[in-house]
């Protein structure tokens, strides 16, 4: 099954990666899909990081305070260096520490 | 001239890799963990061929979510790529059916990232599908190497190495660098809190109602209320 679902998802990929080429020109994209584009890699990105450090059952949240901070200081580190080994790095080793 | 411009784009793709490769090799590790089997983690690099989108893929599987979840987030994920086609488009029009192939799938958001400068001021006089080529194939190599490292490491690194935790890591130092404005930070705050709260909704849709919520209050802010 899980071959299924990885090849549909890579054949959507490759449709998207090709969709404007010439063949399929007369797709029509709206302006205002840049504007929501544009917040897609924002969003998705924010629920994953929000749903590995928070846990919620219904009724209470729960958390790790160790990743909670060791993720505060990846925040710091990617606000300042924009680099993607550095904020890794400066994570784990948080976490190792704690 | 085409081995020239084959080889411009490899090395305008090589500083692009210290960020690629952290991130394969976390991808790797990621699905060993989330029980995908080796040949299916590695594999996936080359099916799927799109980082976080792998990941998101990866993580949701081992969740047990619905198909239907995980295929449309990692849609939602990729619909960026759409833009990109739209801009390499005019400057391919002129290639055989096969290039734009090869081309198209090879676009990624650092190949188009490193590919549109030099189509745009390089594409009426020289073979510039041939940079797109190089950079293209370069990332290419360079994700799926670095996949493989991950898997055979992500076999032998202990559990408590915590190296799940380099997701939300990773993706902390994408988003970051991305948070310039107010619409920006409203979306990320508004995605948050609906991921929170919203994870005992069924099949694991909390991932796709919370990234929907936040691009629309993120692009509804920005259309009202236009930051510089």
């Amino acid at each position: 099954m899980i071959w299924l679902v990885m090849v549909l998802t890579g054949l959507i990929n490759f449709i998207f990666r090709i969709s404007m080429f010439s063949e399929f020109r007369n797709i029509h994209v709206p302006p205002s899909f840049h504007r929501y584009v544009s917040y897609v890699p924002i969003s998705v990105l924010s629920a994953i990081i929000a749903s590995s450090l928070f846990t919620h059952n219904g009724h209470e949240i729960s958390y790790d305070v160790e990743k909670l901070i060791a993720a505060l200081a990846a925040v710091a580190c990617a606000y300042l260096t924009k680099s993607v080994s550095a904020t890794l790095i400066v994570g784990l080793v948080t976490v190792w520490l704690i | 001239m085409s081995r020239k411009e084959f080889f411009l784009g490899v090395t305008a793709m090589l500083p692009l890799l210290l960020g690629v490769v952290p991130f394969g090799l976390v991808f790797g590790v990621l699905g060993i963990s989330s029980g995908l089997t080796e040949t299916e983690t590695i594999l996936m690099s080359s099916i799927v061929f799109a980082g976080a989108s792998q990941v998101v893929f990866a993580q949701l599987w081992a969740a047990g979510s619905a198909y239907f979840v995980i295929a449309s987030s990692v849609a939602l994920i990729n619909l960026r790529h759409v833009l990109y086609s739209a801009s390499v488009a005019e400057y391919l029009k002129k290639l055989s059916f096969k290039w734009r192939i090869v081309l198209g799938y090879l676009l990624t958001d650092e190949s188009f990232a490193v590919s549109i400068k030099r189509l745009s001021t390089h594409g009426e006089r020289r073979p510039v599908h041939f940079f797109m080529l190089g950079s293209g194939l370069t990332l290419w190599i360079a994700w799926q190497l670095s996949t493989i490292v991950g898997v055979i490491a992500g076999s032998t690194i202990p559990e408590n190495w915590e190296l799940a935790f380099a997701i939300p890591l990773t993706f902390i130092a994408i988003v970051v660098p991305l948070l310039k404005n107010t619409p920006t930070i409203i979306c990320a705050l508004t995605t948050c809190l609906i991921a929170i709260f919203g994870q005992s909704l069924p099949w694991n849709t909390w991932i796709i109602v919370a990234a929907l919520g936040g691009i629309l209050i993120g692009a509804s802010i920005e259309k009202w209320k236009p930051s510089k």
